[in-house]
């Protein structure tokens, strides 16, 4: 990124915290040390996607720069190391390429494909608008204030290819398909403290937070996101806006 | 010198018991004259009656926990009664101690160990096998419960060799099992005339080894969670290394032996406590007393605990062995 | 050899039937009807076929223990949903593959309540069943014992009754759930019901609760068809032939069918004689393939001469509530199904509106719970990172609420067409007064629920849960596409069966009921035998229950329960 981009800091002082090579609060934690103890099948899944990158075939060039920005936002990883940063393009990439589903479409939008080509065209057309200036070139506030319109329904530009589909939904998707990329991947699970495969390793310690012998407890500290964002904060939906509706059903019962 | 003072104070049941207050001395003689003769069968047979009846109702609910997946999950439930009831044959007759008491029993010791290779196959079997040997002891049937079911069976194989209370001071020689009189096996003698100290010594040992080993992986899947889940395990080496220090020496069998069989019999009973107030701490506490006695602290695996300190308490009272 | 669990392996001896080689039966979808129906049929001696859009599955070489891994697992092909309130479609409601649904189902098996079965006469809402509580009693003993269920002893709601296996241990977010009921004084079940081993059985190792039961389960311990009843079926002579794609049930001239034309893996479209036909595609598979099939005598689709095909489709509320805790709470360990409570399960005439629902627990892994969390607080970006490193500290419990069946919620056919070429299903979907009244009352009684347990911030997120309904069974054949044993009113060799075909939901899992019904109507297709090929006369007599038919280790192991 050729934009400079702002650190997380410490909230007691203030002063940028260091990056590192795994945020969260299980330092020393690694689920990818259990692999011996997983199948063959989960441990061929779980490393392709740590050990292979797919190339960008769906989005061109263009669209690729803007929308390597826009999920560096949706997902932000200043706090880690670059070389621990997950990529998350390119998973995008592969299932639009793939034409991978979900299942269903909403009868609002258009297939998933043409709703991404239209976005990625959007958010450019959005910064050359209000910035004069490609999307992938703005610093983080402008980014995010134009997706932080997605976010609530009323872009500020672009409005006759936003039309097009359900920007909400859209929304959704997009920040689905982000976190489906990021907490697929090891590295993720090890930041946020969960297990990650057990076949047939299985757990022992079922209750009250115990962790597992090759768990670790955790180890928590403070931090806040850089000062320059606008994504720092919960932001409930309004009742009745259309994320009171679901964004797939992956998950639960 | 205290050395020397420690190597002349005599500790041994006999001496003891002189030292006891005048109002309890003589019962306590009488009982222990019975012990170190062999003449309690009566008394034992009682004691089988009452801890075959708790252990089926452990192993009643342990193998519900196991839905009773295999039928053959039903004998030790099955055989407990029935050595229950064998127990209490043998208080009141003789000749139920020797036949209905002895062969009960036999059998379920066997049982026990059937159901050890089965526990042992039951860990086997789970994903992973023993190359998950941790999780899958931990998860899988416990392994050493058939093991220290048998515990109330071997007291009444012991029971039924024993004499009857009403024997004391007739000195009854003729030997019941010895039919033919070719071969006089010599551990049934000593059995009837309270000779056992030193194979009780080994399976005192054995018996606090398997419940330490239950104590130290159902602690160990809990995380040690509080200190006093430890306790135990430092009670282990202690009485099983007493027993075994008894075994070769009569001093560790009047000294560290009852000291270390005193100690485990007060960590089980104590740990019942931490059990019972671990289940009722539980979510739903009292509002779901069987699924949390199910899946709380197992409420008696303590008392097992007791139990070999209780083996190694009756090891300090008994004889030892002429050889 | 195909593995089916850690323990079981089979080899797929199977039996391959012709095309031209007229079978007994086909049955259009081996999942947890399916796959009942199929082994019931093959032990009776019947020559019995199973085709399956999906694959038949190698548990240890095509499942993973992981959350993005298991797509394939779910019914992918494109829908199109719409409606005031459009229901997401694809994962947790529709499977591929041989199991359908059963494969990927958290397992949860409560039964219906008797109440659910005259939910009109009692309420004057919804729909009647043309079968009572007491005609499918038997055949909820017979597969809780089949798969088998593991639950508490006594289980107090609907008809009391208890469980072969027993309970489970629970995980974090159970202990929730029993904290806050218990502190409420509402009666909850713990440790089930499930159809998960809490014990072995046969070559079926115990759960290991590694908490994957929605990804499939590759342990062997959650029961699916795939490993409770193919098998036997597959030994008794039945056919599975997978990657089969029924395109559509070919039709007569004298109004009966004579086999399903179908696209085989290769891509070739082929046609397979029957001499009857069972369809058990699910709640939207079922009416598409009977709405495609339209032809000439025909032309609204087989069995719809009534209109009701298609209609009548429902969900169940399925809110999510998430709970923040300031202990460690670590939702992703033992199976997301282990405790519930159905105590707001019936009408209640101190509430504003008819029947009721059950608080379940559920239990996340991470991107299930990332989507929650942007849904239900909106986050994104550092927000969002730093909630998820919050991950261990919420606990998740779900809402299962009845929402009555209303006509034009509804499967019709879209404009657009698969790989293919068959045109895809088109979901219509709102919910009324009574839904949204039902649903704002449970959602708020768990989130007091949570609050009670201790949480220390509660937030939630609407969502659906389950496909029932849209071929549905009754009396009269002017507002029901099936009799009360799945026999299309229409064409006397026709059937469908699976959940499709029920007339309200209730608030309980639907996966128990859809086997038990699949059993019943299984001894009924047996009891009739040829009437159902020759004759288009309608024996309304309830089978007598077979229990000869179960597959092996069904009666010895178990313990004893209240039946």
């Amino acid at each position: 990124m050729s934009t400079e981009r702002k650190p997380v800091t410490d909230p007691r002082t203030g002063e940028p915290l260091p990056q590192r090579a795994q945020p969260g609060y299980y330092s020393g934690f690694k689920t990818l040390s259990q692999q011996a103890f997983w199948d063959q099948a989960t441990r061929d899944v779980v490393l392709r996607r740590v050990e292979y990158v797919p190339p960008i075939r769906f989005f061109n060039e263009q669209e690729a720069a803007t929308m390597l920005a826009v999920v560096d936002r949706i997902l932000p990883q200043e706090d880690r190391l670059p070389s621990t940063r997950i990529p998350l393009l390119p998973g995008l990439d592969e299932r639009l390429f793939e034409n991978r589903l979900e299942g269903y479409r909403y009868e609002d939008m258009p297939p998933d494909q043409e709703a991404y080509r239209i976005a990625a065209r959007a958010f450019e057309a959005m910064a050359q608008e209000l910035h004069g200036q490609s999307f992938h070139l703005l610093p983080t506030l402008q980014q995010e204030e134009i997706l932080q319109s997605i976010h609530d329904g009323k872009p500020l530009a672009a409005s006759q290819l936003w039309n097009r589909m359900n920007v909400e939904r859209f929304w959704m998707l997009l920040v689905s398909d982000c976190c489906a990329a990021y907490y697929s991947h090891p590295w993720a699970w090890d930041e946020i403290g969960y297990g990650g495969p057990a076949y047939p390793r299985a757990y022992m310690r079922l209750t009250e937070g115990e962790p597992e012998p090759w768990e670790k407890g955790e180890q928590r500290y403070q931090w806040s996101p850089p000062a320059d964002t606008l994504s720092g904060a919960a932001q409930p939906p309004a009742k009745g806006s259309a994320h009171q509706s679901h964004p797939g059903q992956a998950g639960t019962h | 010198m205290t050395s020397d003072f420690l190597y002349r104070l005599d500790t041994s049941p006999r001496a003891l018991v002189k030292l006891l207050p005048q109002v309890v001395r003589p019962p306590a003689d009488v009982a222990l004259q019975h012990i170190q003769s062999g003449t309690f069968q009566r008394s034992m047979s009682l004691l089988v009656m009452g801890t075959s009846a708790v252990s089926g109702l452990e192993v009643a609910y342990e193998h519900y926990r196991g839905s009773y997946s295999n039928p053959i999950m039903y004998t030790p439930v099955i055989l407990s009664g029935v050595l229950s009831i064998a127990g209490a044959a043998a208080f009141f007759s003789r000749r139920m101690a020797r036949t209905f008491l002895r062969y009960t029993s036999f059998l379920t010791v066997v049982d026990g160990l059937i159901g050890f290779g089965f526990h042992i196959r039951g860990v086997q079997r789970k994903p992973g096998g023993w190359r998950l040997p941790i999780t899958n002891i931990v998860m899988g049937p416990p392994i050493f419960a058939p093991l220290l079911f048998g515990t109330s069976a071997y007291l009444g194989i012991l029971a039924s060799y024993l004499q009857r209370e009403e024997d004391f001071g007739q000195q009854k020689i003729k030997l019941e099992s010895a039919g033919n009189g070719l071969h006089k096996t010599d551990w049934r003698e000593d059995i009837r005339t309270g000779r056992f100290q030193k194979h009780l010594c080994v399976v005192t040992a054995v018996g606090t080894l398997c419940s330490g080993g239950e104590a130290f992986y159902s602690h160990y899947k809990d995380n040690f969670k509080y200190r006093v889940q430890w306790s135990p395990l430092i009670v282990t080496p202690l009485l099983a290394g007493a027993a075994l220090g008894a075994f070769a020496s009569e001093t560790c069998a009047n000294t560290l032996l009852p000291l270390a069989a005193g100690a485990a019999i007060l960590n089980g009973v104590a740990g019942t406590f931490y059990h019972v107030r671990g289940i009722l701490s539980r979510p739903g506490g009292k509002k779901k007393p069987l699924y949390n006695t199910l899946y709380g602290p197992p409420i008696f695996a303590p008392l097992l605990f007791s139990a070999a300190g209780m083996l190694g308490m009756l090891a300090y009272l008994m004889r030892r062995e002429r050889r | 050899m195909v593995h089916l669990g850690a323990m079981q392996k089979i080899k797929p001896p199977q039996r391959i039937f012709r095309d031209d080689e007229e079978v007994d039966y086909v049955i259009v979808g081996v999942g947890s009807a399916g796959g009942v129906l199929l082994q019931r049929l093959a032990r009776a001696g019947f020559k019995v076929l199973g085709m399956e859009a999906g694959k038949f599955w190698d548990t240890e070489r095509d499942w993973v223990s992981d959350e993005a891994g298991s797509h394939q697992l779910y019914w992918n092909d494109l829908r199109i949903t719409g409606g005031e309130h459009p229901l997401a479609l694809g994962s947790n409601n529709s499977g591929k593959g041989v199991g359908g649904g059963s494969v990927h189902w958290a397992a949860f098996t409560p039964r219906f309540h008797p109440s659910d079965f005259e939910v009109y006469t009692r309420d004057g809402v919804g729909a009647d069943w043309p079968l009572s509580y007491e005609e499918l009693e038997p055949y909820y003993e017979l597969l809780e014992q089949e798969i088998p269920v593991a639950g508490p002893a006594w289980y107090p709601w609907g008809k009391p009754h208890g469980h072969p296996y027993a309970p489970h241990p629970m995980g974090g977010v159970g202990d929730v759930l029993i904290k806050g009921c218990t502190k409420l004084g509402i009666p909850v079940s713990a440790g089930g019901p499930v159809a998960i081993l809490s014990a072995s059985r046969g070559n079926r190792p115990h759960c290991i609760y590694r908490g994957f039961c929605i990804q499939a389960c590759k342990v062997g311990a959650k029961a699916s068809t795939l490993i409770t009843h193919v098998p036997d079926a597959l030994e008794h002579g039945a056919e599975v032939r997978d990657r089969s794609m029924v395109a559509r049930i070919s039709m007569r001239p004298d109004g009966r069918t004579d086999g399903v034309v179908y696209i085989d893996r290769d891509g070739r479209e082929r046609f397979q004689r029957a001499r009857a036909v069972i369809v058990s595609g699910y709640a939207i598979e079922t009416p598409r393939l009977l709405l495609n099939s339209a032809c000439p005598g025909h032309e609204h689709g087989l069995a719809n001469s009534s209109g009701t095909l298609g209609k009548y489709l429902m969900a169940q509320a399925g809110n999510v509530v998430l709970g923040r805790f300031d202990e460690l709470i670590r939702m992703y360990k033992a199976p997301p199904a282990h405790a519930l409570t159905e105590e707001f399960y019936e009408t209640d005439p101190k509430r504003d509106f008819a029947r009721g629902f059950a608080i379940q627990t559920v239990g996340p892994l991470p991107i299930a719970f990332s989507k929650q969390m942007m849904a239900a607080k909106g986050l994104w970006g550092w927000s969002m990172r730093r909630e998820m490193m919050e991950y261990n500290h919420w606990a998740a419990l779900g809402l299962l609420g009845e929402i009555l069946p209303w006509a034009d919620n509804r499967v019709e056919l879209a404009a657009e067409r698969d790989q293919y070429g068959l045109r895809v299903a088109k979901v219509t979907f709102r919910l009324r007064d009574n839904d949204k009244k039902l649903i704002e009352f449970g959602k708020n009684k768990v989130m007091e629920v949570m609050h009670a347990a201790g949480a220390v911030e509660v937030v939630q997120e609407s969502r659906y849960a389950h496909l029932v309904g849209a071929a549905r069974m009754g009396k009269d054949p002017s507002t029901s596409v099936c009799d009360k044993f799945g026999r299309t009113w229409d064409i006397p060799n026709l059937f469908v069966m699976d959940g499709s075909v029920m007339p309200t939901q209730g608030s309980a899992n639907p996966g128990l009921t859809i086997q038990a019904l699949a059993a019943r109507t299984a001894d009924y297709l047996i009891t009739q035998g040829d009437a159902i090929f020759n004759s288009a006369s309608r024996d309304m007599t309830p089978p007598p229950v077979c229990r000869s038919l179960s597959p092996p280790d069904t009666f010895t192991s178990g313990a004893p329960h209240l039946r």
